[in-house]
């Protein structure tokens, strides 16, 4: 089976990096720009010569040729062959590599139906909007039976509505098919959705390898914490079911509301950027809005990072600094605090 | 006066340079003249010869230069930069001094030992084809790399990280996307070969009815004064280059996929 094993590879900025993914598991891969993520995918794929050793389930790859790997791709630009109809473009992989007739009509078939394209087989990708092209180029790249496929930044294009649906549709279409996933992108909270685990890999190093969960919890480095954004972490002193859906939970004098999906919880992170900071009462909701004292003010280059303290509790938030310089604030201010409701992470 | 209208002027005064010396033409225009000319067996030769040696020439040159477009677009290797600069050669040098090339390489042992165990050239039609295929392989090649470097490699990429081989790769995907520079390359260097002169008259010579292609038809009628006849010869090889040169930008212009 399809495990994904790299050893050393170095190529650009990548730095002696080592990773293993285990078959049918989906890893994502995320960094800021520049830091090598797409190179990677390129190394994996055979696109590019490098230095190092890739292994799919432990057969050495380094000699073989892209076009042998078996490994899907899907570019960053998609790359959706402009000549060719969608069906066409499904097409490509299984007529290149010599399957015959009936096998790539009931594999198109079962493609077109899985990513509920069907009314779209005879249009050109000109014709197709940002997601629909998404579709078909994920469709395509799986089409030859890959059973390894590389996305890069799949969703990058989308608005956050369509791109979350894609996430959660593909996730279940590649669980399903047993793929082993590499997934590349900048979006946190978009990997967290999607993987089982996620690969910082900041300047070209691989820094962490965790759950979600483990990653927000416990970032290894100072430069993970400051990536993923040094959560607030609270303890969970107690819990109260409001409704189905909807829990308080108490953190010292402190009551928070959240989501509730029924597992037991223990601890809560919160983002600093996810606090929003007023001097003013804000109109809207009162759902998780604290009166708080401004403890210290730390500028960073383009933001500035306020800590408060709110019912015995230390809290980090994160301004911009225009806004920041708007607000006025100073030490031992008196502010509001407000908690963005669905941005609350949770441990068990 | 605005800048814009200016620049509009200079471009009419331009168009008007050509336009005044294709007009002139007409002043020599006799209708029966014409008729007679156009269909007397010299010309019908002269064209005949002229649409074979630079179909025959444009169709040698593609066959080398499709492959060499995409390596010189796609990769950087050994002399690359050089070759490059060298495909510039006919556009740089005068295409008689070109077609003295031909011709001293020819009287070299490699080329007489050509000549003798191969195809005569000199003063042949061969040499017509040779002179045309010469003067228009580093032009065609030029074009048909710049129609290949607007291609994106991705293409090539996705097609090979599905299953295809780079040769398949390169036939299933980057000549059905460079289509219309490859055909439009054709047209250009066809057009280019139609009007050669300076190499031809060097290589072939200017044999009436045996290597008297348009353009040296065109010498020899004014050679022998025979304006009114140039004149006709002229025009049609106006009117052949223009008919092509528009339809190739016609091509080029026309939106196919993207």
């Amino acid at each position: 089976m399809p495990k994904i094993e790299l050893s050393q590879i170095s190529k650009g900025i990548l730095k002696n990096v080592s990773l293993s993914v285990e078959d049918r598991e989906i890893i994502a891969l995320v960094g800021p720009n520049g830091s090598g993520k797409t190179t990677l995918l390129n190394v994996i794929a055979g696109l590019v010569k490098y230095q190092g050793s890739v292994y799919f389930d432990r057969k050495n790859m380094d000699e073989v040729p892209a076009h042998r790997r078996g490994v899907g791709y899907l570019l960053q630009e998609l790359a959706l062959f402009p000549h060719l109809t969608v069906r066409e473009n499904i097409e490509y992989g299984l007529k290149v590599q010599g399957y015959g007739k009936a096998v790539i009509e009931s594999r198109v078939r079962e493609l077109i139906g899985a990513f509920n394209i069907d009314g779209l087989s005879e249009k050109y990708p000109k014709d197709l909007s940002g997601g629909e092209k998404q579709r078909v180029a994920i469709a395509r790249a799986l089409a030859p039976f890959q059973k390894i496929l590389l996305l890069d930044e799949p969703t990058s294009s989308l608005d956050p509505q369509t791109s979350k649906y894609l996430r959660i549709e593909l996730k279940n279409i590649l669980k399903r098919m047993g793929v082993t996933t590499i997934f590349v992108t900048h979006d946190l909270l978009g990997a967290e959705e999607f993987a089982d685990r996620i690969a910082i890999l900041l300047e070209g190093s691989i820094e962490q390898v965790s759950t979600p969960e483990e990653l927000f919890f416990n970032p290894k480095t100072e430069r993970i914490s400051e990536f993923v954004g040094t959560p607030n972490v609270l303890s969970c002193d107690e819990c109260r079911v409001l409704s189905p859906g909807l829990v308080e939970v108490r953190s010292k004098s402190m009551k928070i509301v959240l989501p509730y999906e029924g597992s037991p919880i223990k601890r809560m992170a919160i983002s600093p950027h996810d606090i929003y900071v007023s001097n003013t009462n804000p109109p809207g909701p009162m759902l998780n809005r604290f009166r708080a004292r401004i403890r210290d003010i730390i500028p960073l280059r383009s933001l500035v990072r306020v800590r408060l303290e709110a019912h015995g509790n230390i809290f980090l938030a994160e301004l911009p600094s225009d806004t920041f310089r708007e607000m006025n604030l100073y030490p031992g201010q008196e502010v509001y605090m407000i908690i963005k409701f669905r941005k609350i992470r949770l441990a068990e | 006066m605005k800048f814009t209208h200016l620049t509009i002027t200079f471009t009419v005064l331009v168009f008007l340079v050509y336009a005044s010396l294709i007009i002139s033409l007409f002043y020599f225009f006799d209708a029966r003249h014409f008729l007679q000319a156009l269909l007397s067996k010299r010309t019908l030769f002269a064209v005949k010869l002229s649409i074979f040696a630079a179909t025959l020439a444009t169709f040698l040159s593609l066959f080398l230069a499709i492959p060499a477009a995409y390596a010189l677009s796609r990769y950087r290797f050994f002399c690359s930069t050089f070759i490059d600069t060298v495909l510039e050669l006919p556009m740089i040098i005068s295409p008689v001094a070109l077609g003295a090339l031909l011709l001293i390489f020819l009287n070299t042992p490699v080329g007489l030992s050509l000549q003798t165990k191969g195809v005569q050239i000199a003063f042949t039609v061969s040499g017509v084809v040779l002179a045309q295929f010469v003067s228009t392989l580093g032009v065609a090649t030029r074009l048909l790399k710049a129609a290949m470097d607007e291609i994106p490699t991705i293409y090539e990429d996705a097609a090979k990280t599905l299953g295809a081989s780079p040769l398949k790769a390169f036939i299933t995907v980057t000549l059905p996307l460079s289509k219309r520079g490859i055909m439009s390359a054709a047209i250009l260097t066809w057009a280019k070969a139609l009007g050669e002169f300076g190499a031809t008259v060097t290589v072939a010579g200017s044999m009436a009815m045996k290597t008297e292609t348009l353009p040296i038809a065109i010498f020899m009628r004014l050679a022998s004064a025979d304006i009114e006849g140039a004149a006709v010869l002229v025009l049609i090889l106006i009117s052949a280059g223009l008919g092509i040169l528009y339809g190739a930008r016609a091509l080029t212009k026309r939106a196919m996929y993207m």
